[in-house]
């Protein structure tokens, strides 16, 4: 790779790394807040019915803050090495348990992710070639009544289909993984949270639109004229910014929608775990989800805008 | 005096036709199909506040469990206990109508100071609009709600507030790129240079004159990502708990006799997800592009 292709991704990715650092403040500010905020300080529950005087004095013997800011300070420096304390349920320190059941939900969003691409980008690509057709205007509509399904009740169907027509049983998700066809019963959620999440249909309409944007261009056109390949011309601007831009705008979109998924097929990830949190209000682990959840939507940012540059390295400049 | 219309595109050209020849047949029946559902739900919502329903939608008959529609005196047949199902799926709009529209209220307010800012002001203001719009981008929404909710024990109302927030910068950016827009056909200048104050040009000719189409729009399909959020929260067990009906949580309850093969009773208020989810994006979508110009969604 040439230095000039280098330097304007370098300098994108000093100011992005920068951008996110600072919005990944803004996010532990934000869950930070909201747990201040939250009646019901453990230490109140544990100090019920002691006077005043000697609440204070346990609360100093630990060593908790009188200000906003020091508590902030105190448990920003635990989370940043990694620390964000122990379930309130199980009582196991937070981050391992959450990188045991993270590695889940990466399967189940991204799976879901590349089917998604798999779908949409063959749907799109003729709708954009051919022009408004009938069979376009089918897929059109199709494509918002399929974003309008709801998942959860779209996860039962295809439960239902599997069971009665293919004879297996996924929802015995531990018993399972050691069945035969095992990997069958990975590839149901992801089926679900692939389709039936909004993506899809957005992925078509977006990637549609600038597509045939693109191929209207002039510079298009005289690829055309002189006998070029059209496709390598107009892949980079019609093809893959939309994609990546689309994708890292759908990161929460798929983790919102793990949650449901998880849920009705009992897949053991993040999402089943925020529910449980929530149903324990277990602070702990919804806010350690919270965060990891927002820095894995930040690096696919991150992601889009490196990809970004170095299809427009104009972009670095700005 | 002829009217002029904005369609089509970011810069704007100008068409005299009237609204309804120039407009796609596609987009008529999409705001068409959209109007009929905005107005289902208005009239199930006030039937429900009401109790103008056909059946009391607790009363249980165990002799006819799991009807299908069509049977004699229940239109949309009963669920797994004998309850009126059409009945239940008229009540439980009164699970999400009132808070959506707290949703759409807060986004919408919202979104308006926000891009107001960000458009008329400019500058570093821009850039802290920019900074919030990005922050609540970097949440999924359901993880952010599960949040509140485990830290307030959060109701719908609670609920809907924090829906309303993560909306706004959606407005915001449309408004502030309206703005610039109007900003470059040199309206707002010629506005001030006619001796207007500011509240005035922002609230008359930046927002309603220019901007009420566009908070519509926002407005419909804001209530349809209420409608999910509040079927996804009661489906998860959140929100309005049995024997209240909400059609996320007939959904989840019907689920339990779906693999025995019965699935009307958590069809049906699927059905009816679909289909005023559906209304109320297509109403968005139409009106959109019949009077804004298509834009990208995404």
């Amino acid at each position: 790779m040439k230095l000039s292709a280098i330097l304007p991704v370098a300098r994108v990715l000093r100011r992005e790394l920068a951008v996110t650092a600072l919005l990944l403040l803004g996010v532990s500010v934000v869950v930070f807040t909201v747990l201040q905020l939250a009646p019901g300080d453990p230490l109140n529950v544990l100090l019920e019915g002691q006077s005043p005087r000697s609440q204070q004095a346990v609360r100093e013997a630990l060593g908790v803050s009188h200000t906003w800011y020091g508590r902030y300070g105190a448990w920003l420096a635990k989370v940043v090495q990694g620390d964000f304390g122990s379930s309130i349920r199980t009582g196991l320190p937070v981050l391992p348990e959450l990188a045991r059941v993270g590695v889940n939900t990466l399967y189940l969003t991204l799976g879901s992710l590349l089917l998604t691409l798999l779908i949409a980008v063959p749907i799109a690509v003729h709708a954009a070639v051919n022009g408004d057709t009938p069979g376009n205007t089918v897929a059109t509509v199709a494509a918002y009544i399929v974003s309008a399904v709801p998942v959860f009740w779209f996860g039962y169907i295809v439960v239902y289909v599997f069971i009665h027509y293919f004879e297996m049983f996924p929802l015995l998700s531990g018993a399972a993984a050691k069945q035969e066809h095992a990997w069958l019963y990975f590839l149901v959620p992801i089926f679900v949270l692939g389709t039936a999440s909004g993506t899809l249909s957005e992925l078509i309409r977006h990637l549609r639109d600038e597509l045939s944007r693109v191929l209207a261009e002039d510079y298009i056109r005289t690829a055309r004229a002189k006998g070029a390949p059209v496709w390598r011309h107009a892949f980079k601007e019609g093809f893959l910014i939309p994609v990546t831009e689309l994708m890292s705008a759908k990161i929460p979109f798929l983790l919102g929608g793990a949650v449901i998924v998880e849920q009705v097929f009992n897949w053991p990830g993040m999402g089943r775990m925020a529910w449980q949190a929530a149903q324990d209000r277990d602070f702990p682990v919804i806010m350690g989800i919270a965060l990891v959840a927002a820095a894995f939507v930040r690096s696919g940012n991150l992601l889009q805008r490196v990809v970004f540059t170095m299809v427009n390295p104009r972009a670095s400049k700005g | 005096m002829r009217r002029f219309v904005q369609t089509q595109g970011p810069i704007g050209e100008f068409s005299a036709l009237p609204l309804l020849q120039r407009a796609e047949t596609r987009d008529l029946l999409y705001v068409g199909y959209g109007l009929l559902i905005v107005a289902l739900v208005i009239a199930s919502y006030l039937m429900g506040a009401f109790g103008w329903l056909p059946h009391d939608p607790r009363q249980m008959d165990v002799g006819l469990i799991n009807a299908p529609a069509l049977t004699a005196g229940h239109l949309l047949g009963t669920d797994f206990l004998g309850r009126d199902l059409q009945s239940r799926l008229i009540l439980g709009i009164q699970a999400y109508f009132l808070p959506g529209l707290l949703a759409i209220a807060i986004s919408v307010a919202g979104g308006c100071v926000l891009g107001v800012l960000a458009g008329y002001r400019g500058g570093w203001l821009a850039a802290v609009v920019t900074y919030i719009d990005n922050l609540l981008d970097s949440f999924p929404r359901l993880v952010l709600i599960l949040l509140v909710i485990a830290a307030f024990k959060a109701d719908i109302y609670a609920i809907m507030i924090v829906v309303g927030i993560t909306g706004m910068p959606e407005t915001a950016n449309l408004v502030s790129g309206k703005i610039a827009f109007l900003k470059q056909k040199n309206f707002i200048e010629a506005a001030h240079a006619l001796g207007l104050p500011a509240h005035t040009v922002i609230l008359k000719h930046i927002l309603w004159l220019n901007c009420r189409t566009l908070l519509v729009i926002q407005a419909t399909l804001g209530m349809a990502e209420a409608i999910i959020v509040e079927t996804s929260l009661s489906y998860l067990g959140f929100g309005v708990q049995e024997p209240t009906p909400s059609w996320g949580n007939m959904v989840q309850a019907g689920a339990n006799y779906f693999l025995q093969g019965n699935f009307w009773p958590s069809t049906a208020p699927a059905l009816a997800i679909l289909a005023t989810i559906l209304g109320f994006q297509l109403l968005g979508d139409g009106l959109n592009n019949m009077l804004e110009g298509k834009r990208r969604r995404g």
